[in-house]
C-alpha cells in the first residue's frame, strides 16, 4: 500500500543563504541604488535615466527609486534557451539546471610542443573549441584564449568568434570590444538562423558585459547593454569585484554591492526596452593580500558565488557562476584541488552557467589539458548530484531476500541493469599495482595529455556551410575595412 | 627628539596615519634636520614594513595603512627637504593607457610607491598618449609608470614611449611598465626602462632607477 505524507528528496539539496538572508541582501541593494547610486559614462543612458523617475546629479551619478528598480527586475524572462550553430546542442538556462563551460580571453597559452608559455593565437582558440565540442561534460563554450594574431586588435572579437564557430557546435558566451563589435557578432550568429526575428527564437550566444566595481558603468559596457536590450540579445552583467579592494571585505557586503550593480543594469535596459533576457553573475572573489592576485582558486570565490546563485534563484534570473579554475601556474595537484572543489560547489548551488573551467594562472593562462581534466571532474560531480532513488526496485528488498546471507550479487540481473548507472571514469586509474606497472606507470597527467592529443587528432566538428562561411567572412572584412580608416 | 623618531618608525609599522603626520611636523618644528627625519624615522620604519611584508608577517591592508602614514609624513616633510633628498623621494606619474579601464594593479603599485616616499600623481585610466606626454612635460616626474591589462592596449605603452622620444623628453624620465599580459621581453621590445610583475617589484625598480 502506498504511503501518504511522504517527502522524497530525489537529489541532494543545498543552499548557502536562507530566504531571510536573501531578503536582507536584496533590501540593502535597493538602499544602495536609491541612496548611493551608480555612475554611468554614456550619454544615451543618462538621458534615459533623466527622462524616468531616476535622479541624475553630479553629471553622471544616477539614483533610482526602489519602485522603479522593483518594476524593472520583474521584467526579465525566467529562462533562456540557447542553441548551438547546428542545432544539435541545446541548453536551458533556468533555475537548478547546471551547464558547465570555459572562460574567455586568456592572453597566454602553454605551447603543447615546446612547453613554453607564449601568446595565444587563432589556432589555439580553434583547438580549444574542438576539445569543448568533443567533451561530453562541457555544455557551452567561451573562447578560452584570446586571438592575438589578427591585423587589427580592435576587431579581434569577430575573428575570435569565427575561430570558435569553426571548432565548436555548442552554445556560446561571447566577449566583445564594444557595441559595434556586438552588432557584428549578433549579425554573424543570425546567419545560422536565417534572420533577426528567427534568431531571437533560437539565440546561439549570451553577451558577456561587466560593470566596473564599485558602481561604475563605462561607455562600452553601456553600449553593449543598450544594444542587447534593443535586440533582445541574452546578456549577462557580471560584476568582477575583488573583495577588499573594489568591494567590501565581507562576503555579504560584496554581494550587496554586486546585486546593486546588476539591478542598475536591469533598470537601464528596462528604460530602453523592457524584457531583455538578463543573466545575473559575478566573479565574486578576493584579492590575495600577499600576492595581490585576483584569486581564481579561493574558497571565498565559491562561497560567494553559491550565495549569489541563491539570490539569483530567488529573483528568478539565470546565474553565471565560476568553477574549474585555479591560481596554479601548471596543471598540478593545486589545480586539481581548486578545480574540483569549485566545480562541486557551483554544481550544488544550481547555477545556470558555470564558466572559467580550464583557467590556470589566475585567469591569465590557457590549458587544453585542464579542460580534459575538468571534464572528468564534472562527470563525477554530476554523478554525486543524482541522489538516491528509494522506490521498491531500488530498495531491492526482494533481491536481498533472494540472494540471502552469504550469497553473491555479481551474476544477478539486478546488478546487470543497475551498475550501468554508475560513473565510469575515462581517465582515472583504478587498476591493481602490477597492471599499472605493466601499462607504463602512467600518471593522471600522462593520461590527460594522451587524451588531449587523441581528441585533437581525431575530433572534427561538423563544418560550416560554404555559403554561411562566405557571409561570415564578409562581415569580418567589412569590420576590418571600417577600422582601418 | 630621537625618541620621537622611534615613535615615527613604530607608528608607520602600525599604520597610525595621524600620529605619524603629527610627529613629523613636531620634529620639523623642533628643528631637526629633515634628512635625518627621512632616513632615521620614515625610511627606517618602512624598511621594517618591507621586511615584514616579505616574510609574510604583514599583509597588503597593513602595508597600505603604513604607506598612507608615510604619505601623511611626506606631505609635511617634502616642502623642507633639500633638492637632493627630495629627488630620492621623487615624483611618479601612474596611469593606465588609452582603451584600458583596469586600475586595481596600478593603484596598488602607486600606493606602495607612496610608501617608499614617492610623490605619486595618479592620472587615472583610459588616458590618451598625448595627455600622458603633456603631463610628463608639466610635472617633470622622475618615473612614469604605465599600466595595461589587455593585449589590445599593450601596444599603447610603446606608443607613449615613442611619443616621449618625439617630444624630446625620453631621457628625462624613466618608464616602468606593468600589467598581467606584459612581459620582460615586451618591456625591452618597446624600450621601457623596467618591467614590474607586481607592485613591490615596481617600487624596488623605481627606487633603483632614481638612485641611477
Ligand atoms: C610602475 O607601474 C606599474 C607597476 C606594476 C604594475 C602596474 C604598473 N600595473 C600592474 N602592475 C603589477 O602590479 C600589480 C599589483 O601587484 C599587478 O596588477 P594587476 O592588475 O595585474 O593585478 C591586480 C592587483 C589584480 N588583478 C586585477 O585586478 C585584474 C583581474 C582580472 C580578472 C580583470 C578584472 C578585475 C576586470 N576586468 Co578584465 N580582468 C582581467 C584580469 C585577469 C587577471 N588575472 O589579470 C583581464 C585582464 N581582463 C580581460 C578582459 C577580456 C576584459 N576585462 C575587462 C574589464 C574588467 C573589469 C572592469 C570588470 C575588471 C577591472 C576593474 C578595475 N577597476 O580594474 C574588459 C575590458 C575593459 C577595458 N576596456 O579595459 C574585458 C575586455 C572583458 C569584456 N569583454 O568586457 C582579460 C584580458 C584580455 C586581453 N585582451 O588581454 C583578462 C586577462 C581576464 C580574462 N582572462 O578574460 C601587476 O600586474
Amino acid at each position: 500500500m502506498p504511503k501518504i505524507n511522504q517527502t522524497i528528496q530525489t537529489t541532494p539539496s543545498f543552499r548557502v543563504l536562507s530566504e531571510n538572508q536573501i531578503e536582507m541582501i536584496y533590501s540593502a541593494a535597493l538602499d544602495v541604488i536609491q541612496s548611493t547610486g551608480a555612475r554611468f559614462h554614456h550619454e544615451e543612458a543618462l538621458e534615459l535615466f533623466k527622462n524616468s523617475e531616476a535622479v541624475v546629479t553630479d553629471g553622471n551619478l544616477v539614483r533610482v527609486p526602489l519602485s522603479l528598480v522593483e518594476k524593472a527586475i520583474k521584467c526579465h524572462p525566467r529562462k533562456i534557451n540557447l542553441t548551438g550553430r547546428t542545432g544539435k546542442y541545446k541548453i536551458k538556462l533556468e533555475k537548478d539546471v547546471v551547464n558547465f563551460g570555459t572562460g574567455s580571453d586568456l592572453p597566454f597559452t602553454y605551447d603543447r610542443e615546446t612547453g613554453e608559455r607564449r601568446r595565444t593565437n587563432y589556432n589555439d582558440v580553434v583547438n580549444a573549441a574542438r576539445i569543448v565540442d568533443f567533451l561530453p561534460n562541457l555544455d557551452f563554450f567561451m573562447s578560452h584564449g584570446i586571438v592575438q594574431d589578427v591585423p587589427n586588435p580592435q576587431v579581434y572579437d569577430r575573428h575570435q568568434f569565427m575561430a570558435m564557430l569553426k571548432g565548436c557546435t555548442k552554445p556560446m558566451v561571447l566577449t566583445c570590444v564594444d557595441g559595434d563589435g556586438l552588432k557584428d557578432l549578433w549579425k554573424m550568429a543570425s546567419l545560422f538562423r536565417g534572420g533577426e526575428k528567427e534568431y531571437r527564437l533560437e539565440p546561439l550566444f549570451v553577451t558577456y558585459i561587466e560593470p566596473i566595481s564599485p558602481l561604475k558603468n563605462d561607455k562600452t559596457a553601456v553600449e553593449k547593454l543598450l544594444f542587447s536590450a534593443e535586440k533582445g540579445i541574452p546578456c549577462m552583467y557580471t560584476p568582477c569585484p575583488s573583495s577588499g579592494a573594489t568591494a567590501p571585505a565581507t562576503m555579504a557586503g560584496m554581494l550587496v554591492q554586486s546585486l546593486s550593480e546588476t539591478m542598475m543594469a536591469s533598470v537601464l535596459t528596462y528604460l530602453k526596452n523592457p524584457g531583455m533576457p538578463l543573466i545575473m553573475g559575478g566573479v565574486t572573489t578576493v584579492l590575495d593580500m600577499i600576492t595581490t592576485t585576483y584569486s581564481y582558486g579561493a574558497p571565498e570565490l565559491s562561497l560567494a558565488s553559491a550565495a549569489n546563485t541563491d539570490i539569483s534563484k530567488w529573483l528568478g534570473l539565470p546565474m553565471f557562476s565560476t568553477g574549474g579554475c585555479t591560481d596554479s601556474k601548471v596543471l598540478d595537484e593545486q589545480a586539481a584541488i581548486e578545480s574540483a572543489t569549485s566545480n562541486f560547489y557551483a554544481y550544488l548551488s544550481g547555477a545556470s552557467l558555470v564558466h572559467d573551467v580550464g583557467y590556470i594562472d589566475s585567469g591569465v593562462n590557457a590549458s587544453l589539458e585542464s579542460l580534459v581534466m575538468n571534464d572528468e571532474i564534472i562527470g563525477m560531480i554530476r554523478q554525486m548530484g543524482k541522489g538516491i532513488n528509494t522506490e521498491d526496485e531500488y530498495l531491492a528488498l526482494e533481491l536481498i531476500d533472494k540472494i540471502g546471507p552469504g550469497g553473491e550479487y555479481l551474476t544477478s540481473e539486478h546488478t546487470l541493469t543497475h551498475y550501468k548507472n554508475w560513473f565510469q571514469p575515462r581517465l582515472q586509474d583504478r587498476s591493481d599495482y602490477e597492471t599499472w606497472v605493466r601499462e607504463g606507470q602512467k600518471t593522471m597527467n600522462d593520461r590527460i595529455r594522451e587524451e588531449t592529443d587523441r581528441i585533437l587528432k581525431e575530433h572534427q566538428p561538423e563544418p560550416i556551410d560554404d555559403k554561411i562561411q562566405k557571409e561570415l567572412e564578409q562581415i569580418i572584412d567589412a569590420a576590418e575595412k571600417r577600422h582601418s580608416k | 627628539m630621537s625618541e620621537k623618531l622611534g615613535k615615527i618608525a613604530d607608528g608607520l609599522l602600525h599604520g597610525k596615519i595621524d600620529e605619524v603626520g603629527e610627529l613629523t611636523q613636531e620634529l620639523i618644528n623642533d628643528g631637526m634636520d629633515p634628512e635625518e627625519i627621512l632616513q632615521k624615522g620614515l625610511f627606517a620604519g618602512m624598511d621594517v614594513v618591507g621586511k615584514k611584508f616579505r616574510d609574510c608577517e604583514m599583509f597588503i591592508p597593513e602595508v597600505l595603512r603604513s604607506a598612507k602614514a608615510m604619505h601623511a609624513a611626506m606631505e609635511k616633510l617634502r616642502p623642507v627637504l633639500s633638492e637632493e633628498s627630495s629627488s630620492k623621494a621623487g615624483t611618479v606619474i601612474m596611469v593606465t593607457v588609452q582603451g584600458d579601464l583596469h586600475d586595481i594593479g596600478k593603484n596598488l603599485a602607486g600606493m606602495m610607491m607612496e610608501g617608499a616616499g614617492f610623490n605619486v600623481i595618479d592620472m587615472g585610466i583610459d588616458r590618451k598618449t598625448e595627455d600622458i606626454v603633456e603631463m610628463v612635460k608639466k610635472e617633470k616626474p622622475q618615473i612614469l609608470g604605465l599600466s595595461a591589462l589587455l593585449t589590445t592596449t599593450m601596444p599603447k605603452m610603446g606608443e607613449v614611449i615613442n611619443a616621449l622620444k618625439e617630444a624630446g623628453i625620453r631621457d628625462q624620465v624613466k618608464v616602468i611598465v606593468g600589467g598581467a599580459p606584459v612581459t620582460d621581453d615586451f618591456a625591452q621590445e618597446i624600450g621601457a626602462d623596467a618591467y614590474a610583475p607586481n607592485a613591490s617589484i615596481g617600487t624596488e625598480k623605481a627606487l633603483e632607477l632614481v638612485k641611477g
